[in-house]
């Protein structure tokens, strides 16, 4: 007991005791162990000791009390009365049976903790009542300890039954955050990481994984474009910072996945962790892949020492279509149609008797709302998971059952999930084995949605879908195609998808402090698409599938990840933690595919018959070009971190890679960074702020990452067989395509600089983490413009250079009263990048109306155009006034600026519009527990976006195509209200219809931020007194609704609706031609026994 | 660790290419998929006073005919790029395929002179729209193709002349060709073309100069097709008038674009191309005279009675008898309120699926086409007919035509056109000869893509492309007595005689310059 000896020096003014005794505590690294109710909060002291034993400043402390202490082990402990006994080595202590109960904050128990007797090897774990059993003596102390509580340490004091409640802890500080290649604690982390639990997938209707983790981590950007049942959503971290390829890297369970959409194959039930690395530091372990950030997905384990745990949650509701715009009555619209008409100097369409009639009649039910239902919506898990003290296992089964909202025989996608995780100790060697299976079928129509959705919606309401005899009936909007028709009887497209994914690792623990680790990961994809499209005929005209194809494509892939993993981590002198990693990897992929198409099948079977020909131009055997592809990638990468007394850490990572994309001198790349730390907090100095605040802790990294998301043979020149291009005689002959090599692609590289900073206040009950960071990205690999001139299209080149930067905010506040227990996330990030150097200085690329400009100096793909000043409002101002090049115009019609005032608009006039990519991209989740029950609310939301919007939800009668008004276009010029949103109506194919709408304006540019409420649920767990009765551990009920609500200026279309994907690439301009997004409510249980 | 050095499997590299002849056919068979497409074809037509594209803007000729466009109109670039990529293949064929050893030196010879004749095409048509276009006579590296400036027009026409000659030289005339190379390009289509080019500079006696060389049959063996129907009927395909046609066959290469061009109720979508009435009014009566002209015969309430019976066999309009197929008569009805069946699909109405002037085309009407229209039916570029009213115009234009030059061209013309009556096929000295070829021109060609390059190189496209263009007597009596309003239209002449270089070419090489009033 020397320690009762050493000399302290403190002051104390009206102090807690309790917080008294943490000071000495930490000063002299002593340990304390006190019950609450011993060692009450209102107990203060005030004195002064220079250089007094500990053993004497104690008696003074704790006299005024009336408490005692002895000396167990290393550790004091403190009780309630009698006479102070100081024990030496307690030999002949009397020993005890203890039994107890731990518990959470809830009052639920908690199975999995450990029980140690204090200062021994002696541990027990509680069951899965929570329940535990330990012998010790009479005068021991016990320390539960169980991840994400607070570890308590509860002397005996001779008692047989101590129940004990744990305390989530209120910091993360001790979380373990999964690093690449490991695991790090995350007060040794100094790299930008975020992570979420698998809290955010619960009660939660998303049907992947991306969904949930949409708006939980700042700077893990998703947007989902269309809310189609199968459709995957835009991924990016920290936005966009190449022209190239922005699909950050998925490693699952230590497993670099080829195809990040692999992410949506998973359960989400079945994730344990999401992490994301955002900066070098972080992310250079990965190397040529990790450019634009790696997403780390771990799965679910069993727990040693428990016993079999039963899992089930289901979620069941409904998905409501919600569309957002309306069209105007029907005989409304035939008024604008004529409006339209003789504004553009054409006849009238309808005469005022047909109007009369139009108005008697009402409107018929509009195309759009006849194509659209109710669809049900269902999740269900199940899961077994336990331990014993060699073997842990996880075993569960899933089923996502999404309808679709688009009528039509049984359409929607339902995936099954199956997964074993198993891990065994044998000796010194530890075996993880992962099989996990997905199966996915996803039936819909064989049309194209936004086809069938725009074409239903721009039939006025005068028209009639089906006539009384059941016909589809076709009009002058839908001159071939009724898309009820379609969607009921043109058949079907079936995807039935397998993904099958194997994972074993073995560790070999050498020594204590050396393990060597060998991985291998392989996934199989067999991917089978079924097409029928069966013939429907419309009256009076029209036919639909007239050629009735089946269609029958295969696709089958492996992917195979080999990895040898050596490992050391030692502790020198108890405050040097040196750890180094070192490991080989290679990664292969193989691909096989093959597409059959047949024309006109047998119209009820869809088989081959009489006249059935298979369509030689696009179907495709094995070795026919693109379905046969072969990559590898030889890989060896290191990390050395070394940490000084958790105050002072650094970090070196690096990854070689060598990859057959590219030629021998252009092959091998070494991405190296540097991440350094600094925890000021725990510095002697802070004592006063770390008690008062928290955590502190300030961070930086540099490195270079790489990415070489090219595909496969580009540097060289390949000629491909081309079929039936051209014919003599009537034979088709085949020709040949050329694809031009560049002998000197090479990797792309972005260098990163990352600052964060990580501080706790309110004693670590809020936490803080800010980062800042900038990315240039050089040797960009694009494909450049040429002159059309040069004959052909180029193939990339290494030729851009793009700077992003941004920061993150993430903040978590924890809070618990008597009642109330309040958990809040706000997460914030933004990014803004600039081109700094491109071939050719300037592209602009033109979709529709739409032109997006990629240019030195400015955020990459900007919109361009013109920009409105008003409306021409009198004849005056249409003769003096600046007109396009070519037309003529008349009041009412958009005037736009003439930069140069040289009177002619034209390409010299155009402006920066604004940038499509979203920015300032946030997440709110507030979590409110009142006794037994809970309430969530997640907010989702985008501060500043532009969205280009036309086609016919911005311009009446677009095209003729559409003929319909609807009502947010009702604000439009005339004489009588000349500050109109849109310019005055004009028929197609008019000088102003030209003017106002093929002519790419900031008429055509949205606001696009908004903020929805993604998800709200309100449960109820039965207490667990109850619970158990009915024979349950956990028994909790739940309402869920997602989408419920969205505020944005923009109200006819859904804001995340967007024409780019996550590279800011566009197929075409955006037309609002989406599937509405889905408004759901739920009924949900989580059941555990 | 696994080999890096992947080869792929299913193509082939440099390395492996250029080792069979069969290689650098298919290179060859590339370039001739290259040189024109069937939109072109059919809506080029819309460009021009004979057609009006009412629906969308295909390929950019609405807003040509309507002169509502800039220098970023996607055709313009589309145009520009097209023809490269064509001389792009042609350069690259030219430049490799003597490392093919294996070869037969006259198939090598006569391979290069289809290849020469393929870049000669594009030049032409580069120059036709743009003027002077950058020129390569091989191919460039894309530094040249960033810095070069523009070739006078001039010096790339005489490119073209001297290697058609050369070309010509190399080919075999049509007769020669074995039945399966049928579609190849011949010593008589380089000269037709050659002949072709000379026209549109109005080099007149070099035009007589390059007809009388197929006139004269020493350079393949040509002549009229009995039936003017039947040239662009899939029976007739490879006959006699054809010089050069577009290649298509059913099912595996083939076009369906009059799934937007025919009668509705035959099965058309909707109208994307319709003849104006300028088109129909420009057909003769059967007695030769124009419809305004005394002594025509033409009864405006009757108007497609007694007329030149090529206006049937290339229009559609009311009351028109549809022969389908199975050889059965659907009767159109464009007029409104005129068709006995209640849904009425063809009628004229304002803003509708139908057609915008109330007529339809016929001629390439495809009867053994699949569904939506789906047909193989070549597109024949260059007839014979063509070159007898090449040969016609030149010497009308020489102050030659005489009875002589007209018993060889416009009777023989008329007379397989089906007029009898000798007012019609007889040579009348006092009309206005180059006029009356021009008409002859434009009804005989009708619908086949050439009428917008006619009058711009008779720069008449001023008058003709300005103010409305009509359909059918179906409107309101009081405005443009009754004809339709379907499409107002403005042509600057300062500068429309020329497209402008596109604008994203300009920015990709400011070098290029751009044309004047652009």
């Amino acid at each position: 007991q020397k320690f009762l000896e050493a000399p302290v020096s403190i002051k104390l003014n009206n102090t807690r005791l309790t917080d008294a005794l943490d000071k000495i505590a930490a000063d002299k690294q002593v340990r304390f162990a006190y019950t609450d109710n011993v060692l009450k909060q209102t107990y203060r002291v005030t004195l002064t000791a220079t250089d007094k034993s500990i053993k004497d400043l104690l008696g003074e402390m704790l006299s005024p009390f009336n408490l005692t202490y002895k000396i167990i082990g290393d550790v004091i402990v403190i009780s309630e009365g009698g006479a102070t006994t100081i024990t030496g080595n307690p030999v002949d202590q009397k020993q005890v049976k203890i039994t107890g109960t731990v518990t959470d904050d809830l009052n639920l128990p908690l199975p999995g903790v450990t029980v140690k007797v204090k200062g021994t090897t002696i541990a027990v774990s509680t069951d899965a009542n929570g329940v535990y059993t330990i012998d010790a003596p009479a005068d021991a102390v016990l320390v539960f300890s169980f991840i994400g509580f607070t570890t308590k340490e509860v002397a005996v004091n001779g008692q047989s039954s101590l129940n004990v409640q744990l305390v989530a802890e209120r910091t993360t500080l001790n979380e373990v955050v999964v690093v690449g290649y490991g695991t790090q604690k995350r007060s040794s982390v100094v790299g930008a990481i975020d992570q979420v639990g698998s809290t955010i997938y619960e009660g939660r209707p998303a049907v992947n994984a991306l969904q949930a983790l949409q708006g939980t981590m700042p700077s893990l950007i998703i947007q989902q474009r269309s809310l189609e049942p199968g459709q995957a959503p835009n991924v990016n971290i920290r936005g966009v910072s190449t022209i190239g390829n922005n699909t950050p890297l998925l490693v699952i369970d230590g497993i670099i996945y080829e195809d990040f959409n692999a992410i949506n194959n998973l359960n989400p039930s079945d994730i344990e962790t999401s992490t994301v690395l955002k900066d070098a530091g972080a992310a250079a372990i990965y190397g040529s892949r990790s450019a634009n950030g790696v997403l780390l997905i771990t799965t679910k384990k069993g727990k040693k020492n428990t016993k079999a745990t039963i899992n089930y949650n289901g979620l069941v509701g409904i998905q409501k279509p919600e569309v957002t715009y309306q069209p105007v009555h029907s005989y409304e619209n035939a008024l604008l149609r004529n409006e339209a008409n003789v504004n553009a100097g054409l006849q009238p369409i309808y005469s005022p008797q047909q109007i009369r009639d139009m108005q008697a009649e009402g409107d018929h039910e509009w195309f759009l709302d006849a194509i659209l239902k109710n669809a049900w919506q269902q999740n269900h898990n199940l899961s077994v998971t336990g331990g014993s003290e060699k073997t842990t296992y996880l075993v569960s089964a899933g089923l996502v059952d999404q309808r679709n909202n688009l009528v039509g025989p049984d359409f929607g996608a339902r995936r099954y999930n199956f997964r074993i995780n198993l891990t065994n100790e044998i000796g010194k060697l530890k075996v993880t084995s992962i099989l996990a299976y997905n199966r996915t079928d996803r039936k819909e129509h064989s049309f194209n949605t936004s086809t069938l959705i725009v074409d239903a919606a721009r039939t006025p309401t005068y028209y009639d879908i089906k006539d009384a005899n059941g016909n589809y009936l076709t009009n002058d909007v839908l001159a071939e195609f009724n898309p009820l028709g379609i969607l009921e009887q043109g058949g079907y497209r079936q995807a039935d998808d397998d993904g099958i994914n194997a994972n074993i690792s073995a560790e070999l623990n050498i020594t204590s402090d050396f393990k060597l680790r060998g991985v291998l990961g392989g996934t199989l994809v067999s991917n089978h698409t079924l097409e029928r499209v069966k013939q429907v005929n419309f009256l009076p005209k029209g036919t639909y599938g007239a050629d009735r194809n089946t269609n029958d494509i295969n696709y089958k892939s492996l992917f195979i990840n080999t990895q040898l993993i050596a490992e050391y981590n030692k502790t020198f002198n108890k405050k040097h933690n040196v750890g180094a990693l070192l490991g080989v990897a290679n990664e292969s992929l193989t691909t096989r595919g093959n597409e059959i198409r047949y024309r006109l099948t047998d119209p009820e079977l869809g088989t081959p018959t009489t006249g059935t020909i298979i369509d030689p131009n696009t179907s495709r055997g094995t070795l026919n070009s693109d379905n046969t592809t072969e990559r590898s990638l030889n890989s060896a990468f290191g990390r050395v971190t070394y940490d000084y007394d958790n105050k002072y850490y650094g970090e070196f990572n690096f990854r070689i890679d060598a990859s057959s994309k590219f030629n021998k001198q252009n092959r091998n790349a070494f991405f190296p960074s540097i991440s350094a730390g600094y925890r000021i907090s725990n510095e002697d100095f802070m004592e006063d702020y770390r008690s008062k605040y928290g955590d502190l802790k300030i961070r930086g990294s540099y490195g270079i990452l790489g990415n070489q998301n090219v595909d496969d043979y580009n540097y060289q020149t390949r000629f491909q067989n081309a079929a039936n291009v051209y014919g003599f005689n009537n034979s088709v002959v085949s020709g040949i395509n050329i694809a031009f090599a560049n002998p000197d692609l090479r990797w792309e590289r972005g260098a990163t600089l990352n600052i964060g900073v990580d501080a706790g206040f309110l004693k670590n009950s809020l936490t803080v983490s800010a980062d800042y960071f900038n990315k240039t990205t050089r040797d960009i690999l694009l494909v450049p413009q040429v002159p059309g001139a040069y004959g052909a299209g180029v193939p990339l080149y290494n030729a851009g250079e793009v700077r992003n930067q941004g920061w993150e905010l993430n903040v978590n506040y924890r809070i618990t009263s008597k009642n109330f227990r309040h958990t809040i996330n706000f997460n914030v990030g933004d990014s803004k990048n600039k081109v700094l150097k491109l071939e050719g200085d300037q592209e602009i690329f033109s979709y529709d109306e739409m032109q997006v400009i990629r240019k030195v100096g400015l955020p990459l793909n900007s919109y361009v155009g013109y920009k409105r000043d008003g409306y021409f409002q009198n004849l005056d101002e249409v003769n003096n006034g600046p007109k396009p090049t070519g037309l003529n115009v008349v009041p009412g019609d958009n005037r736009y600026i003439d930069v140069n005032k040289d009177g002619v608009i034209d390409e010299n006039d155009k402006f920066v519009l604004g940038n499509p990519f979203p920015r300032y991209n946030y997440g709110l989740t507030y979590n409110l527990g009142y006794k037994q029950f809970d309430f969530t609310l997640f907010l989702q939301g985008v501060g500043q976006r532009s969205m280009f919007v036309r086609g016919e939800l911005v311009e009446p009668f677009h095209f003729n195509y559409g003929q319909v008004v609807y009502q947010h276009q009702l604000d439009y010029w005339t004489p009588q209200n000349p500050d109109a949103r849109y310019p005055r109506l004009a028929a197609n194919g008019s000088q102003s219809n030209t003017n106002n709408f093929r002519r790419g304006s900031d008429m055509y540019l949205y606001n696009g931020a908004y903020m929805r409420v993604k998800n709200i649920q309100i449960g109820y767990t039965l207490p667990t007194s109850i619970a158990k009765k009915i024979g349950m551990q956990k028994v909790r009920a739940y309402v869920s609704g997602q989408n419920l609500f969205t505020i944005s200026s923009i109200d006819f279309l859904d804001p995340e609706a967007s024409e780019f994907n996550n590279n800011l690439g566009a197929g075409g301009a955006n037309s609002g031609r989406n599937y509405p997004v889905p408004v759901y409510y739920g009924f949900g249980l989580d059941i555990s026994l | 660790c696994k080999k890096l050095d992947l080869v792929p499997t299913d193509v082939f590299t440099d390395a492996n290419f250029w080792t069979t002849t069969e290689k650098a056919n298919s290179v060859l068979n590339s370039a001739y998929s290259q040189l024109f497409n069937n939109n072109y074809f059919f809506f080029n037509e819309g460009m021009s006073d004979n057609a009006y594209n009412g629906r969308g803007d295909n390929e950019g000729v609405a807003s040509l005919a309507a002169g509502t466009y800039d220098p970023a109109l996607g055709r313009l670039n589309g145009e520009w790029d097209f023809h490269y990529a064509g001389i792009k293949t042609t350069n690259i064929f030219l430049e490799n395929v003597d490392r093919v050893s294996s070869m037969d030196a006259n198939l090598k010879a006569r391979m290069k002179a289809e290849a020469r004749v393929l870049r000669a095409w594009h030049y032409f048509y580069l120059t036709t729209w743009f003027g002077d276009v950058p020129f390569f006579a091989k191919d460039p590296s894309i530094e040249e193709a960033k810095t070069v400036s523009r070739t006078p027009k001039s010096e790339i026409v005489n490119f073209i002349l001297t290697e058609l000659d050369a070309a010509a030289a190399d080919l075999p005339v049509n007769t020669a060709y074995a039945e399966a190379d049928r579609g190849r390009l011949t010593k008589g289509a380089a000269i037709a073309l050659k002949a072709r080019v000379l026209l549109y500079e109005s080099r007149w006696a070099d035009v007589v100069t390059e007809c009388e060389k197929l006139m004269s049959g020493n350079n393949g063996t040509y002549s009229l097709f009995a039936s003017y129907e039947g040239v662009f009927l899939p029976q007739n395909e490879y006959n006699s008038e054809v010089i050069f046609d577009l290649q298509y066959v059913p099912q595996t290469r083939a076009y369906s674009n009059f799934f937007d061009m025919a009668p509705l109720s035959v099965g058309a979508r909707l109208n994307a191309l319709a003849p104006t009435q300028e088109l129909v009014d420009s057909y003769l009566t059967l007695n030769g005279k124009r419809i305004n002209e005394a002594g025509s015969g033409y009864d405006e309430a009757n108007p497609y009675q007694n007329r030149d019976p090529r206006l049937t066999a290339t229009v559609v309009y009311h009351g028109y008898e549809w022969r389908r197929p199975d050889n059965s008569v659907k009767i159109i009805y464009t007029k409104p309120g005129t068709d006995p069946d209640p849904a009425a699909p063809d009628e004229y109405r304002a803003g509708g699926i139908s057609s915008p002037t109330g007529y339809y085309t016929r001629k390439y009407y495809d009867p053994t086409s699949a569904n939506n229209f789906l047909s193989g039916l070549n597109l024949i570029m260059i007839r014979y007919a063509d070159v007898l009213l090449m040969y016609a115009e030149a010497k009308a234009e020489l102050g030659q035509m005489n009875a002589s030059v007209w018993n060889q061209t416009i009777r023989p013309i008329r007379q397989r056109a089906g007029f009898t009556a000798a007012s019609a096929l007889e040579f009348n000295a006092s009309a206005n000869q180059v006029e009356v070829v021009r008409n002859e021109r434009r009804t005989e060609l009708a619908m086949e893509g050439l009428r917008i390059f006619d009058i711009r190189r008779w720069r008449i496209a001023e008058d003709v492309l300005n103010g409305w263009a009509h359909g059918a007597q179906f409107g309101p009596s009081d405005v443009d007595n009754g004809y339709i309003r379907a499409n107002q239209r403005s042509f600057d002449a300062s500068r429309a005689y020329l497209w402008p270089i596109p604008q994203d070419e300009l920015a990709l090489n400011p070098n290029l310059g751009q044309n004047p009033g652009w």
